[in-house]
């Protein structure tokens, strides 16, 4: 635990943020490589500079919508983990939850609603698969040995084993 | 545009905008796709809105355009019908169709169940009373309330599990072994107070009891990592 003393918390933002911008820039710069290179007139040229101008265009926007989601999502993370106290999945999906509606604000309550349970939905599925990544890495790696008795550091308190004995 | 507006416009069009006509009589969803000419002084900030709105309810639009005007437009509306009707399917086309239906039907399939899966393991993890992460939550719960730890480590106490790589830290680490026939559980998580520094371990062992089906905590106990370790014990129930 030392090495890590930094808390991640303030700082993940950041780095949600960043990471969401690259994989909305990444995979737009695809999607738009593929319909700009498709749309265009007959040519390789005409081809490969509409497909550059696609993606000089329309990439960055994604990359930005992304980043919105996915800086806004960690700072309403890190948000409820300071406010419960400790971290587990029920933060992840109340965070995707209120980013949805947050991001639908414009378009009236009951978009907000609907874009609260796709983003829920959505953080719960992502959850989902982190916990089954987690247990099935986990069952890759042989056990420790089983741990049958009780740890040492109960030896001390004394009044529990006259209990037993009553 | 055809088959969108009306094919009778009435004579008020010579004096006013387009825009302001079909507004008044059919309501602001009815306008055609650009149909909006930005010449009109006062729309000039309403047409984007109003395209928008426009293009939203398009679909339903041509189709009660056509309900509205049975009579009049008998004609356009058959020749609509020709067009669009399909023209002879051979068997060949249709068993290609039938194949590509079917691929599309399995990977809905496979997705529907792939879906099913995540939410059934989402589901187990946040509402069942045996996954790790409730019983780190009522064991966290019992820390909490608990006037030693809260002597040590000061009021609000936070609890977190192991840090992944991107420095979320909510998986709690667990072993579940079976001791005597019965299902045991351990847990190990880390608290952490209000003054800086103090960092404990939190140890928690469960046994599943048959009767209620539910686990019962066996012992809880908190490491404190200060320099004579302390170690203070919650609850031993062995």
């Amino acid at each position: 635990m030392e090495e890590y003393a930094r808390e991640p918390c303030p700082w993940r933002i950041v780095d949600d943020c960043g990471g969401a911008f690259t994989m909305g820039a990444i995979g737009g710069g695809i999607f738009q490589a593929i319909k700009g290179f498709r749309n265009s007139p007959v040519g390789v040229n005409h081809r490969l500079r509409g497909s550059l101008t696609a993606i000089k265009t329309r990439a960055p926007q994604l990359g930005g919508s992304f980043a919105v989601w996915g800086g806004l999502f960690s700072m309403i993370d890190c948000s409820m983990v300071r406010m419960r106290g400790k971290e587990g999945p029920w933060n992840s999906i109340t965070s995707g939850a209120l980013t949805g509606a947050i991001l639908a604000a414009r378009n009236g309550p009951v978009a907000m609603v609907g874009s609260a349970a796709m983003g829920g939905i959505l953080l719960a599925l992502i959850e989902g698969a982190g916990i089954l990544l987690t247990r099935f890495a986990s069952t890759q790696f042989p056990n420790g040995p089983q741990l049958s008795e009780d740890p040492s550091q109960l030896q001390p308190p004394p009044f529990s084993n006259y209990q037993q004995y009553q | 545009m055809p088959g969108v507006l009306p094919r009778t416009l009435p004579a008020s069009l010579g004096r006013g905008c387009l825009g302001r006509w079909l507004l008044a009589t059919r309501g602001w969803a009815l306008l055609g796709a650009g149909a909006v000419p930005c010449s009109c002084p006062r729309w000039r900030l309403r047409p984007p809105l109003l395209l928008r709105a426009a293009r939203q309810s398009f679909g339903t639009q041509a189709g009660g355009l056509k309900a509205a005007k049975p009579g009049g437009d008998n004609k356009d509306v058959s020749v609509h019908r020709a067009l669009n009707e399909e023209t002879l399917v051979s068997a060949a086309q249709k068993v290609k169709e039938a194949g590509r239906d079917f691929t599309y039907f399995i990977v809905v399939l496979v997705g529907i169940g792939v879906t099913g899966g995540l939410f059934y393991v989402i589901f187990k993890e946040l509402f069942s009373s045996s996954s790790p992460n409730k019983i780190y939550g009522d064991a966290l719960e019992k820390c909490r309330s608990h006037p030693e730890i809260i002597s040590v480590f000061g009021d609000s106490i936070k609890g977190y599990g192991e840090a992944t790589r991107r420095g979320r830290r909510q998986h709690v680490s667990h072993i579940e072994y079976i001791k005597d026939g019965l299902k045991h559980m351990r847990l190990k998580f880390y608290i952490e107070g209000t003054e800086s520094g103090k960092q404990g371990t939190v140890h928690v062992e469960v046994k599943e009891n048959l009767e209620t089906g539910r686990f019962e905590v066996r012992y809880i106990f908190v490491d404190v990592e200060t320099y004579p370790r302390r170690t203070i014990v919650i609850e031993d129930n062995r």
